[in-house]
């Protein structure tokens, strides 16, 4: 925060209170809320007309909603990285990226719930999961984890915003009394005694402890819902660690979009300034680098062994039906990355906001292809079925419920940067003054 | 004489092909094939009608098809029964007591099959028997069996039918000695040790002696069985099933992993839980404030 230096307490508070929307905020939303709606309606066919109206059959029975849920969970790893990984490393530069990062994570992770009861035929049993669940099932440790991951994920985004809130309540005229009502509601205890931030520092440091094995297992734990089914593809004991790396990359490729919207459209730029791009780039030609190496893993061994059951899975991927989107997910969400990112230029922030959405597109239909291709390839060969059960495209349905998803998250994302400051306001303002000290 | 030569190839080809197509059709027809059995199996009697329909050398069930089944002659009152086939092709009738009067007054009867009004089995004929499975009172492991058949007055034995004796298991007879068949002698008798140790029994040891008497012309099929207490208590044990594994129910968790995931849930829990309280407590100090 080169520039920001510069600045006064009041400047920085006025820079990062929240504004209203303008003409193209609305749009936006406008857009985002359509989406939804046509979500919901092909939701309610599929309520009403049963799981017959998806594309999924007998053997691909897990299609777009769970490579969805996979990406959500994934995505939502972010805020542990920035959140927690950089404030226990003492990475200062990160300050006004940990509110993006958390609140792709809740996000993220409410659309990963949503979308897993989304896939279920009768969802009114869900709560059959909690009544009749047995501990030794790995979707069971996928429910209790998920949640754990939320109110972590909540809490965090919460302490952090305590002084925030005295800020926006201070400031209230300009916030409607809606806002004000919530901001008193939820912030109005806070004085800024150096007991409360006392407590409050040592409840963000423990749930940043927290939250490290915790996000750890939610995305190990998912991992497992494939691995421990032995399928082609899936019968892996580095599925763990795959998932992990590469939903690390995805959530930096989210954060880094993030980024660069609120840096050129939230005219945040003395903020979200050209170095933090630089050092997100950095860290992201590492994720990288790490994803592509579990691939390479995951990929070239079975593929030097070429084990029978597993050929047909393999050369549908690496050059049949899948072949396409396969090397797309390679070259688009992995090596251009590296290679743009590796020079100077291409970490500036518009190249960046670019391979932040190859990134997150390349992420979407890798999760994509570790869940469809190795359903339509079992042990058993396919007889005497129908021949809608051999392949599997989405139908409208699936694809208008997926993208309500998407855009709900983003709604979500949206609705928070309206209400609150996307840039933490105290936490800045604090590390100016400890930086003036210093400069002192 | 060239056209003598292609008007003789023109002839022969003419007479192979007229009955070859004629084959062909019926062959893409199909042509039923029907199999009636009779069935005395400890002293119950019954007939078992197979419907099959052969299609280019396959047997394909026929379902769904009533025939009508009489005994001795095709008149209302000799019906035995109308039969169904079921998806196998199979239908099964028993002799109703209704015609008690006349299965006692003869020692041999046809039965008929009927479609509607075409007869289509007419000769299937039985003579009635009665087999008797019994073992040596000494308790030495002999088995005797007896085969008698009505003469019209009286029980006779039968010589010469050959029979399957042993112990009844999935899938057939298992000899009862190492001979798969036994013959009748000339009082109709048969005696053979069961020569089978250490076969698994039910739970008491119980096994279930069979003497059958397979597809004979004569006399059917006629099964007699006896339970004897010769073969070794099955010990069914259950211990796989109560123990506490991972693919066990949810009652029987294994215990390493209950204690290591309630010991995750609850640390992790408490530490928010103590969070949440922590919340409270800034509330408390701003609001003292």
């Amino acid at each position: 925060m080169k520039n920001s230096t510069q600045l006064t307490e009041e400047q920085i508070t006025k820079d990062l209170l929240p504004q209203k929307f303008g003409k193209f905020g609305m749009i936006w939303v406008g857009v985002l809320v359509t989406i939804c709606l046509v979500g919901l309606y092909a939701y309610y066919r599929q309520i009403r007309y049963g799981l017959g109206v998806t594309a999924m059959r007998d053997y691909v029975s897990w299609g777009i909603y769970i490579s969805n849920f996979v990406f959500f969970v994934a995505i939502s790893l972010v805020g542990s990285l920035i959140t927690a990984i950089f404030r226990l490393s003492n990475v200062k530069w990160s300050t006004p990226l940990t509110r993006i990062a958390e609140i792709i994570a809740v996000s993220a992770i409410v659309f990963a719930s949503i979308i897993i009861i989304v896939d279920m035929g009768r969802p009114e049993r869900f709560t059959n999961l909690f009544v009749y669940g047995r501990l030794q099932s790995p979707i069971m440790w996928d429910v209790i984890v998920i949640g754990t991951y939320f109110f972590i994920s909540i809490l965090l985004l919460y302490f952090p915003l305590l002084p925030d809130l005295q800020i926006l309540i201070k400031n209230k005229d300009n916030s409607g009394k809606r806002l004000n009502w919530l901001y008193r509601f939820q912030g109005s205890f806070w004085k800024g005694t150096p007991e409360q931030h006392k407590i409050c520092n040592k409840a963000i440091n423990t749930l940043s402890i927290l939250i490290i094995p915790v996000a750890f297992t939610i995305h190990t734990v998912t991992s497992w819902l494939f691995a421990t089914t032995y399928r082609p593809g899936w019968d892996s004991t580095n599925f763990g660690a795959y998932f992990i790396s590469g939903a690390f990359l995805v959530g930096s490729g989210g954060v880094i979009v993030a980024m660069y919207i609120f840096h050129k459209f939230y005219h945040l730029e003395k903020y979200i300034t050209e170095l933090h791009f630089d050092r997100m780039g950095r860290i992201v030609v590492m994720l990288s680098f790490l994803y592509l190496y579990f691939n390479v893993n995951e990929y070239l061994v079975p593929a030097f062994k070429m084990k029978k059951s597993e050929e047909l899975h393999l050369k549908e991927l690496f050059t049949g039906d899948f072949s396409t989107m396969f090397w797309f997910a390679i070259i688009v969400g992995m090596l251009i990355p590296i290679i743009t990112l590796l020079f100077k230029k291409g970490r500036k922030p518009l190249p960046m906001f670019i391979i932040g959405c190859m990134i997150v597109v390349g992420a979407w239909f890798k999760r994509y292809l570790i869940v469809t291709p190795t359903l339509l390839h079992p042990f058993l060969p396919m007889q005497d079925i129908p021949a809608n059960f051999r392949q599997y495209f989405p139908t409208w349905e699936e694809w208008a419920i997926t993208s309500a998803s998407l855009a709900g998250a983003l709604l979500v994302i949206t609705f928070f940067v309206r209400i609150y400051p996307i840039i933490p306001i105290y936490e800045t303002i604090t590390e100016q003054l400890e930086s003036e000290n210093h400069d002192a | 004489m060239m056209h003598n030569f292609l008007f003789l190839i023109f002839l022969v080809v003419i007479i192979f092909t007229i009955p070859s197509k004629s084959e062909g059709q019926e062959e893409s027809a199909g042509k039923p094939v029907l199999k009636l059995q009779y069935f005395n199996n400890n002293g119950i009697q019954y007939l078992i009608l197979d419907s099959k329909l052969k299609k280019n050398k396959v047997l394909y069930p026929q379902k769904n098809i009533t025939y009508s089944l009489y005994l001795d002659n095709s008149e209302e009152p000799n019906l035995i029964g109308k039969m169904t086939t079921d998806e196998d092709g199979k239908a099964k009738s028993f002799i109703p007591v209704s015609l008690k009067a006349a299965w006692d007054a003869s020692q041999t009867h046809t039965f008929i099959v009927k479609q509607g009004e075409d007869e289509i089995i007419s000769d299937y004929s039985i003579t009635k028997t009665k087999m008797t499975l019994d073992t040596s009172a000494e308790g030495d492991r002999q088995i005797i069996v007896n085969l008698k058949q009505y003469d019209g007055k009286n029980w006779v034995p039968v010589p010469d039918v050959e029979m399957k004796i042993g112990i009844n298991c999935v899938g057939g007879v298992l000899s009862a000695t190492d001979d798969p068949t036994f013959t009748t002698d000339a009082e109709g008798n048969i005696t053979t040790e069961f020569k089978r140790e250490n076969l698994n029994g039910d739970s008491k040891g119980n096994l279930t002696l069979v003497a059958k008497i397979e597809g004979n012309e004569q006399f059917g099929n006629v099964i007699t069985e006896k339970v004897v207490n010769w073969g070794v208590p099955t010990v069914v044990n259950n211990d796989f099933f109560n123990q506490r594994t991972l693919w066990a129910t949810r009652y029987r968790t294994p215990i390493w992993l209950l204690a290591m995931a309630y010991s995750i849930i609850i640390g992790v829990w408490g530490t928010l839980i103590y969070l949440v309280f922590q919340i409270v407590k800034i509330k408390k100090i701003g609001v003292s404030k």
